[in-house]
């Protein structure tokens, strides 16, 4: 994929590896145990402009194309995926502001995230709702003689709840999805952080209460039935470039702990890397690397050509990354053996981190449902290309 | 806009439609979401390929089912924006 990437991405890609080198490598599995990402490396990240890096100028972004955006998810993906699904959800929220907001919106509130003064959350799953969005039970109600929609629900499962300082919501208004902003210290709004995840342990996961959260006009999200159609999905799409590349990210840590770890143990008068079984899993570890590498940027370039296909290009990016982190992941324990299931060593949480992968953003069946469908959808292009 | 290039106009958006579902033929007038021709998630696919196809930017102002539920909806929204366009240019 270097290949493809003008000499502009591969500078900065060169630059975000360093940063993820000096100030994140060192650092990943202390917050990870500690369930907390510092203040210190979120004010890095906003310093060098990577928290919503592709917005334009005009917010305080950096204009960056997408390719070079997931080029900066999966360098952070490679150090700490609770890093990387920080930035993913600012981007989803961000990215979904930017192309539904209205002009007052944008300029409330896109600066705020672009510097990092405020972090950004995306709140849609549910308790009873997860993948099936049109099961979510969150209401919005218009009472009568009052200008403000009225907000109660429950959201679960939410990324960097913990700390963000707005809430991109999502609802119903009669049968119609909405969505609006909610700033963290709206009255009515209680936050309780998830403590003790699998994997994105210092991600801030939490849940959100909607007690009769007051909603002004200012703060609705395009209009009523286009919630979910228009502005989760807008949302989404971003957030599963941002995944695949992240989990891409997992694959190359685990691939260059295999290989590094292979070519120098030694077991008798070999090194693990001249026995066969860890040769295999190597094998099939580095070809995921290089097929995920051209998928995730297929669907950036899609992305920055604006091509319907980039829906279906994600789709397949995130549900291949997202598996072949699973399978590295679990591949280099056991290239390790003992010493990779102990929390010493970063594939430990490696293994932990990536089956979340295959769960945000969509399941991995969800992907399968979604995608084999298209690809039936699409047998009439090959009866026209016969006519 | 005239009459021949209205033509155009739907004939790629009839194809692009058509392209993605698994139907034959296609009413220009059948509801694509209420019918379920497609789904939620192609929503945006299909907004997707009316802003590159022709060049238009669709915003929060655009946002109404009305002009994206059918081949014919989706053909006025385009000569609309595309005239608007028009008219925007010249009368600088």
């Amino acid at each position: 994929m270097l290949d493809l990437l003008t000499p502009q991405q591969l500078d900065r890609y060169a630059q975000f590896n360093a940063f993820v080198s000096e100030k994140v490598e060192g650092h990943a599995d202390a917050w990870d145990q500690e369930q907390r990402l510092p203040e210190a490396i979120l004010c890095d990240l906003a310093a060098a402009g990577y928290l919503g890096s592709n917005l334009p100028t005009e917010y305080g972004g950096l204009g960056w194309d997408t390719v070079t955006f997931g080029l900066l998810s999966e360098a952070l993906g490679r150090g700490s995926s609770s890093l990387a699904v920080t930035v993913t959800v600012q981007e989803m929220v961000a990215m979904a502001l930017l192309k539904w907001g209205t002009s007052e919106q944008k300029s409330k509130w896109l600066p705020l995230l672009t510097k990092g003064e405020i972090l950004g959350a995306f709140a849609l799953t549910e308790p009873g709702a997860g993948s099936a969005l049109e099961s979510l039970v969150t209401e919005f109600v218009q009472r009568p003689g009052d200008e403000c929609l009225t907000l109660r629900g429950e959201k679960k499962w939410i990324s960097c709840a913990q700390r963000a300082g707005v809430f991109l919501v999502f609802g119903k208004l009669g049968q119609q999805p909405l969505a609006c902003i909610v700033p963290r210290e709206t009255p009515g709004l209680k936050i309780k952080p998830i403590r003790d995840m699998m994997g994105f342990r210092a991600a801030g996961m939490g849940q959100l209460y909607f007690d009769d959260v007051k909603i002004p006009p200012e703060n609705v999200i395009a209009k009523p039935g286009f919630g979910l159609s228009h502005v989760a999905t807008f949302g989404l799409q971003y957030g599963r470039i941002s995944t695949s590349c992240s989990a891409l990210g997992v694959v190359r840590a685990c691939f260059e702990d295999s290989i590094t770890y292979a070519a120098a143990r030694k077991i008798g008068n070999q090194t693990v890397g001249e026995l066969g079984m860890p040769r295999s899993l190597i094998a099939r570890m580095g070809t995921d690397l290089n097929a995920g590498k051209l998928l995730c940027y297929e669907a950036c370039r899609a992305a920055d050509e604006r091509h319907p296909d980039v829906f279906e290009k994600t789709l397949m990016a995130k549900y291949f990354t997202s598996k072949a982190a699973v399978s590295a992941a679990s591949d280099a324990v056991q290239i390790r053996g003992a010493s990779g299931c102990h929390s010493s060593s970063p594939v430990s949480r490696y293994y932990r981190d990536s089956k979340i992968m295959e769960i945000i953003e969509g399941t991995t069946q969800i992907h399968e449902q979604l995608l084999g469908k298209i690809f039936v959808n699409q047998a009439n292009r090959l009866t026209n290309k016969a006519d | 806009m005239s009459t021949v290039q209205t033509a155009e106009i739907k004939q790629v958006l009839r194809a692009f439609i058509l392209s993605s579902i698994n139907m034959k033929n296609l009413d220009d007038d059948a509801n694509l979401f209420e019918s379920g021709i497609v789904n939620s998630l192609f929503a945006v696919q299909w907004m997707t390929f009316i802003e590159k196809t022709f060049g238009i930017e669709i915003g929060v102002e655009d946002l109404d089912i009305q002009n994206f539920q059918s081949v014919n909806a989706a053909t006025a929204f385009v000569v609309k924006q595309n005239g608007d366009a028009r008219s925007a240019k010249s009368s600088r």
